[in-house]
């Protein structure tokens, strides 16, 4: 149990560190300009005699169109998952070698994908959007843009496939409701909920780290200017030192761990093994229960195989994820109030004993009893609330928010264990099409036709931890099913097949199609009736 | 003992009426549910078979496939043979869910039966769509008494009693017996749905423990913690009432601290019916003189009563089909539960159908001949099998033998404070069909 993974160590920051990476982050002027185009053999791709276009969009978003000589008619057009939206110093697990805001264009999930779909004869094309981070509107608009563009620099298009991962399968799906008839289909991998839901989800777990084991943690509320920057960066200091304490404890008593000395929480209460405040925080706020190292499946071979898969794996694997997602909540939170003018995050009426629901019986051991869940939930219950701006909030729900209203195919890809945008968010889309398609089906106007969606979900294997000499060992890379948008090439290419075909068929791929097609992926499958759980937020 | 198959169970009934399974079976013909054929009746089960908890329950999947050869050695339900496909969960929620969805989704069975574990059903039947796909679950091995909420387990069918029923019945049982009535008594529970509802039958029986109930977390009870508990109880005078609710290994736990600190004689032992399975107990290690005398419920004979006659024909079908695995009381309910589904599908018609499969055990699973010592409540309102138990006690071979020499069995429900009745004398259970081979 010593390996327990949580990338490594945490490094101090300095205030000056701090201050000289802080930037305002300006777009460029807007202006759209004729696009500069080049045929030549594409080191990056290997695919010879692809002509590439380059430009900037009135918007001032960069883009890039890649045309291979070989065309066949169809565009998939890609807009890309969320990036950080401003820079950071060298900060461990979230920017080991610091960042600066990437604006790059991004026409594919991956380069191989991008090699083999140019090969088969496909253009691509993707945006790098001038606003960084929960940026749907701007991203939606730069889509639209970059399609308008291509199709004038490319007469030849004749259909087009709409695609992205995370936030950019969010956009391609906004991009399809909003306008519709300018795609042909679209292609949502592991797509995101609103970012409502999604700062719900990994604000709640903020929130509850705050509560149980650092009242520092400001979580919310930034200020403005340098100072909220310095706030924000003070934040991730204060939660990474958060996680190695747990990890730490952890590391050093599996069964009865101790809290961090940084704790608010009455010592009485302390009595509680930490790892089950650890779990009852992904538990109520919808974090997977099964991460890179640990799948709630497995122990090490002997007397305490049950034990390790029943009480310890799934706090573990809480643990594992939830670093990313506060992570996640305080970048996130941070960019939504700027752009919102305020807090958006909100429990201030969240009643965590109901968001917990079966979830208490499931993890009862793991959770140490219901006496010991009911102390927990009694601290988060008494703990000052978050109550959000109202402007804030009206500002930010004019984003577009998904109907469910599909006019052409639509294919989903969603891992049953993504911790970063749960696959819930793919049955919130499933339940607003199914409310679609009855409106159609009772005579209602603007409804959705039946048959149009297909979705495909991704599972880790029945077991996948490694133990060795009895204890748990990280593997190198995530296995497939787990992680944010981890799918394998083969998987994406799969899906862009079906995506191409549904494109000129108008048709989406029955079940047993895409069971045939599967049949060989024992981490994919496919059920109409199946519907991973909803993000608390809906639920 | 038999309860004592250390199953959790349920209780508690929801009357909502079931509408809209019932609009399929009026639809005109239309594509037989999956895991049917003309020759052959798909079932499943998911249960550990490894693991931790095989020690205790492993012997189910294998019991009931035996119950089911004997039946297509037969002929089968109405010349259709079963197969029974089991999936090991090792008894872990996670496992549960992805060996239940395999059930249904690559194995395409027509409904589940014996699911065990409320930790592990509970995950499991939401994470395989059950409801959404209406595939009768049937028979589960739970007290869970949420389970018998129609509305949201609308295709599950629960078996035991609950936890909370049984605790009502200690409390009578308590209240009844001069030698136990004056003496302090103590509640040690696991911390879970198990306990909580057995702390609340006990507060419907109206029995007060001297002290609160001493609760631990599944898993989380250790040697050290058992011995401590037990050094300060044992320092009372007299011989303390001490009410152990728990999984079998934690029993054993407790048994073996006791008998470390030379108290096994100290306490008047209630066992309940979920931990006391007395061929368990010994396996991990319990004496036989410390389980003589220890006081237990049940709702079947005992599986070593072979004057029973459901036990001896299970016994014959045992040794012939399932070879080598000694007769107990997780193979006595693996077999009674494989009976019921053999009654279900018989009642449900040749046309079988998972709507109609649920209608029937509705309709008719009241009647159905069973080895349980109390009524089946099934109905249109009510999803709760067994709904009462005997008090018995066990001796040095581990046999379950009538306190006070006759078998009382009480009846009860899990939320009222009624306090439990006698079985009328006019009660009989039904008599095993034939051979053991239902005819309904």
């Amino acid at each position: 149990m010593k390996n327990i993974y949580l990338k490594k160590g945490l490094v101090a920051l300095t205030s000056a560190a701090l201050v000289a990476t802080f930037a305002v982050v300006v777009p460029s002027v807007a202006r759209a300009a004729e696009p500069t185009c080049s045929v030549a053999p594409l080191a990056l791709y290997n695919v010879a005699n692809v002509t590439t276009c380059t430009g900037v969009d009135e918007k001032g978003s960069k883009y890039e169109i890649r045309m291979p000589k070989n065309f066949n008619g169809t565009l998939f057009l890609y807009s890309h998952g969320i990036r950080k939206p401003v820079n950071l110093p060298p900060i461990p697990v979230v920017a080991p070698a610091g960042y600066v805001v990437d604006y790059s264009p991004e026409v594919a999930p991956s380069a191989e994908v991008a090699t083999s779909l140019l090969k088969q004869g496909f253009a691509l094309a993707g945006a790098g959007v001038q606003a960084q981070g929960w940026n749907l509107t701007e991203q939606t608009y730069a889509a639209l843009l970059l399609n308008q563009e291509a199709q004038r620099q490319f007469p030849k298009i004749s259909k087009v496939v709409a695609w992205g991962n995370s936030l950019g399968a969010l956009t391609s799906q906004t991009l399809a409701e909003q306008y519709p008839g300018v795609v042909d289909a679209v292609g949502n991998m592991c797509p995101s909920d609103s970012g409502l839901a999604e700062i719900t989800m990994a604000g709640d777990f903020l929130w509850g780290l705050k509560t149980f084991f650092d009242p520092r943690i400001k979580a919310t509320g930034y200020s403005e200017g340098t100072a909220g920057y310095l706030e924000m960066l003070g934040d991730i200091q204060l939660t990474l030192g958060v996680l190695v304490a747990l990890k730490t404890a952890i590391t050093i008593d599996p069964l009865a761990p101790k809290w961090p000395t940084t704790s608010g929480v009455p010592v009485a209460y302390q009595g509680i093994p930490v790892r089950s405040a650890v779990l009852l925080l992904g538990l109520i706020s919808g974090i997977s229960t099964q991460s890179m190292t640990y799948d709630s499946a497995s122990g090490p071979a002997g007397a305490d195989e049950t034990t390790f898969g029943l009480i310890l794996s799934p706090a573990l694997a809480v643990l594992e994820n939830g670093a990313e997602a506060a992570i996640l909540a305080i970048v996130a939170n941070y960019d939504m109030e700027i752009r919102a003018g305020g807090v958006v995050f909100d429990n201030s009426k969240t009643d965590y004993s109901v968001r917990l629901g079966d979830d208490g019986d499931v993890y009862a051991g793991a959770l140490s009893g219901k006496t010991f869940t009911g102390y927990l939930l009694s601290i988060l219950k008494a703990s000052p609330r978050v109550t959000a701006n109202a402007a804030a909030v009206a500002k930010f729900k004019q984003m577009y928010d998904l109907q469910g209203k599909l006019t052409v195919p639509t294919i989903n890809l969603a891992a049953t264990a993504d911790h970063i945008t749960p696959p819930g968010a793919t049955t919130h889309l499933l339940d607003l099409y199914d409310a679609q398609v009855a409106k159609t089906k009772a005579g209602v106007e603007g409804g959705s036709q039946a048959g149009l969606v297909t979705t495909i979900w991704n599972k880790p294997s029945d077991t996948y931890s490694i133990f060795k000499d009895g204890k748990p060992v990280t593997p190198t890379i995530w296995p497939n099913g787990t992680g944010h948008c981890n799918y394998t090439t083969s998987q994406i290419l799969l899906v862009a097949k079906m995506l191409a075909a549904s494109a000129k068929s108008g048709k989406s791929p029955s079940a047993l199609t895409v069971k045939a097609a599967i049949k060989k992926d024992t981490n994919l499958f496919v059920d109409p009736d199946y519907r991973a759980p909803l993000l608390k937020y809906r639920q | 003992m038999i309860r004592n198959t250390r199953m959790k169970r349920i209780s508690i009934v929801s009357a909502v009426a079931v509408a809209g399974a019932m609009v399929l079976s009026t639809l005109p013909a239309q594509a037989a549910d999956p895991g049917l054929t003309s020759t052959e009746i798909k079932l499943g089960l998911s249960s550990p078979q490894t693991g931790l908890a095989a020690a205790s329950y492993g012997k189910l999947p294998k019991a009931m496939k035996a119950y089911f050869d004997y039946i297509n050695a037969n002929g089968g339900v109405y010349g259709r043979k079963i197969k029974l496909v089991a999936r090991d969960d090792r008894y872990l929620p996670q496992q549960a869910a992805t060996q239940t969805t395999k059930l249904v989704l690559e194995d395409e069975v027509f409904a589940l039966v014996g699911a065990l574990g409320t930790a592990t059903h509970t995950k499991a039947y939401a994470a395989a769509q059950l409801a959404k796909k209406n595939v009768p679950d049937l028979f589960v091995n739970s007290g869970f008494s949420k389970f018998g909420d129609k509305t949201k387990y609308p295709t599950t069918f629960m078996i035991l009693p609950s936890y909370a029923m049984e605790a009502k019945i200690i409390s009578k049982f308590i209240a009844d017996t001069p030698t136990l009535r004056p003496q302090a008594s103590f509640l040690i529970a696991q911390d879970d749905e198990f306990g909580e509802d057995g702390v609340k039958g006990f507060v419907l029986g109206g029995h007060k423990f001297t002290a609160p109930a001493t609760l631990y977390p599944q898993g989380g009870l250790s040697s050290a913690l058992a011995e401590g508990a037990l050094t300060s109880l044992g320092k009372l005078p007299g011989n303390p009432v001490l009410v152990l609710m728990g999984t079998t290994d934690t029993t054993a736990t407790i048994l073996k601290a006791a008998e470390k600190l030379d108290l096994t004689t100290k306490f008047n032992w209630i066992v309940g019916s979920v931990g006391g399975d007395a061929t368990t107990l010994k396996a991990l290690g319990v004496k036989s003189t410390t389980i003589d005398g220890i006081k237990a419920a049940s709702f079947f004979p005992d599986a070593k009563d072979t004057t029973d006659e459901y036990v001896k024909q299970f016994m014959i079908i045992n040794t012939k089909y399932n070879k080598g695995v000694a007769f107990d009381n997780v193979v006595l309910q693996g077999m009674n539960s494989a009976m019921l589904t053999v009654q279900a599908l018989r009642a449900a018609g040749k046309n079988l159908t998972r709507t109609g499969l649920i209608k029937a055990i509705e309709d008719k699973g009241s009647t159905f001949a069973s080895a349980g010592l109390t009524s089946l409540n099934y109905s249109a309102t009510s999803r709760v099998g067994y709904n009462g138990y005997w008090f018995g006690q066990l001796n040095a071979q581990g046999e379950l033998k009538p306190y006070g020499g006759t078998r009382k069995i009480y009846t009860t429900d899990s939320t009222t404070v009624d306090v439990p009745v006698p079985l009328p004398d006019t009660y009989k259970r039904k008599p095993i069909p034939k051979n053991g081979i239902p005819t309904n």
